[in-house]
């Protein structure tokens, strides 16, 4: 073997294993460029086409997509009952209540216009105070109903287990975690004794006290009022809880999820803010 | 501090110590006046499962009923664990033992179950030993309602099961 043999050999055996590596990335390379290339080519002459066909297809989505949408939201529905009740029952029992709320309205107005010309000792002192301080006299009707209702305590119960999901008080008061669950105890107790299971227990009344429960239906929402609990009243307090609801609770899909002080801090903000006019 | 609160049912016979393990675990009291529980009663307690965590035990204890099947369905919804107590002095109170564990394990399979043979301080260690077979289910559990014995580490053991 020559010298020029030798070094032949020595510069196959250095430089073959990095030169078909050299080719083979050429080679990737130029696939990419054309791939690029071809694509560019190919979307100028192709978009304009999607284009128009995505423009036909959205306006034929009502004609095409309509049936199906519909047949597919109806069996959603069907299969997933009490997400969509949780979802429309703080707005269908808002919409109910305000209906029924103008309507009692007009007869309590029909009724008051047949019971003006009555003279009660009452009505004198009303009518007097309203002449003088310039306020009207409904409105002194509604002060004097106010003063005497007060919210003390706010619990939002998990139904089934009757576990504290959040609450807001006025004042320290006893194991809220217990009366939760005695509460709750309570709750299927009474539904279970009448056999009715689509009917649920609304207000517990012991002397001086009320609790207001407004069941949804994964939780409930007991509210104890001290003082007087009139519908008045009462629909106040539904309105606040639907709001509650509606713009709070209903954002999350886990109520466990949510941390106990921002859920006290949200019943705060709507009770406490609301309770000049309850 | 991490904080999570759990429900606990105690199920079981009339008169086997459901209230009564309750009292001990929670006051650390133990009275031998026999006080019928009716309806719900429902008691809680914190317990340490880890440095820095915290479980509230929320420990409803149910009346008791002869048959399981009679208990109020709708009290043991959403239940995190269960507690299943007989007497082992009252054969009447583990002739069924296995059916009502069979029956639970059934209906709420992914509910831990902890099986207890209360009134232990009535009889003897060996006579436990000797006998294991008479209560046709192994009990997790004997326990002393009145002296106290394992009720602590009862309790303590499902709250660190439940949030595992």
């Amino acid at each position: 073997m020559t010298e020029a043999d030798k070094l032949a050999l020595l510069k196959d055996l250095l430089l073959t294993d990095e030169r078909a590596y050299a080719e083979s990335i050429h080679s990737k390379i130029k696939a990419l460029e054309e791939v690029i290339n071809e694509q560019k080519r190919l979307s100028q002459k192709v978009d304009p086409i999607i284009d128009e066909r995505l423009d036909e297809f959205i306006e034929e989505i009502p004609e095409t997509l309509g049936p199906t949408i519909t047949e597919a939201l109806a069996e959603q529905i069907k299969n997933s009952k009490d997400q969509v009740v949780e979802a429309l029952y703080p707005i269908m029992g808002k919409m109910i209540k305000k209906y029924i709320s103008q309507e009692i309205n007009l007869l309590t107005e029909r009724i008051n216009q047949q019971l003006e010309d009555s003279f009660s000792a009452n009505s004198w002192k009303r009518k007097f105070r309203s002449w003088f301080g310039g306020v009207k006299e409904e409105e002194l009707l509604l002060s004097e109903l106010a003063k005497i209702s007060k919210v003390e305590q706010v619990l939002v119960i998990e139904k089934n287990s009757g576990m504290l999901i959040g609450q807001y008080a006025k004042a320290e008061t006893i194991d809220k975690d217990m009366v939760s669950g005695m509460l709750t105890a309570i709750k299927s107790f009474v539904e279970d004794a009448f056999n009715e299971q689509s009917q649920n227990l609304e207000l517990i009344e012991y002397e001086l006290y009320h609790i207001h429960i407004q069941s949804f239906v994964s939780f409930y929402i007991a509210v104890a009022i001290s003082g007087e609990y009139n519908l008045t009243f009462k629909n106040k307090i539904q309105d606040i809880i639907f709001n509650f609801t509606d713009n709070f609770l209903n954002l999350f899909d886990d109520l466990s999820q949510i941390k106990e002080e921002v859920i006290t801090n949200e019943l705060e903000f709507y009770f406490s803010t609301n309770e000049k006019s309850l | 501090m991490k904080k999570a609160s759990k429900k606990i049912i105690l199920l079981g016979h009339f008169g086997v110590g459901k209230s009564s393990l309750i009292r001990q675990f929670v006051e650390n009291t133990f009275t031998s006046d026999y006080k019928v529980t009716i309806g719900v009663h429902i008691l809680k307690k914190e317990v340490e499962v880890a440095p820095d965590e915290n479980v509230s035990l929320i420990i409803w204890d149910l009346e008791g009923y002869d048959d399981i099947k009679k208990t109020r369905a709708s009290y043991l919804l959403g239940t995190h664990g269960f507690i299943y107590v007989f007497d082992v002095t009252r054969p009447a109170t583990f002739e069924n033992l296995k059916n009502d564990i069979d029956y639970l394990t059934n209906q709420y399979a992914k509910t831990p179950l902890k099986i207890v043979g209360n009134k232990a301080d009535l009889v003897t260690k060996t006579y436990l030993k000797e006998n294991a077979n008479m209560f046709g289910v192994q009990p997790n559990f004997f326990t002393s309602a009145k002296t106290g014995t394992k009720v602590d580490e009862l309790f303590t053991t499902l709250a660190k099961e439940l949030v595992k």
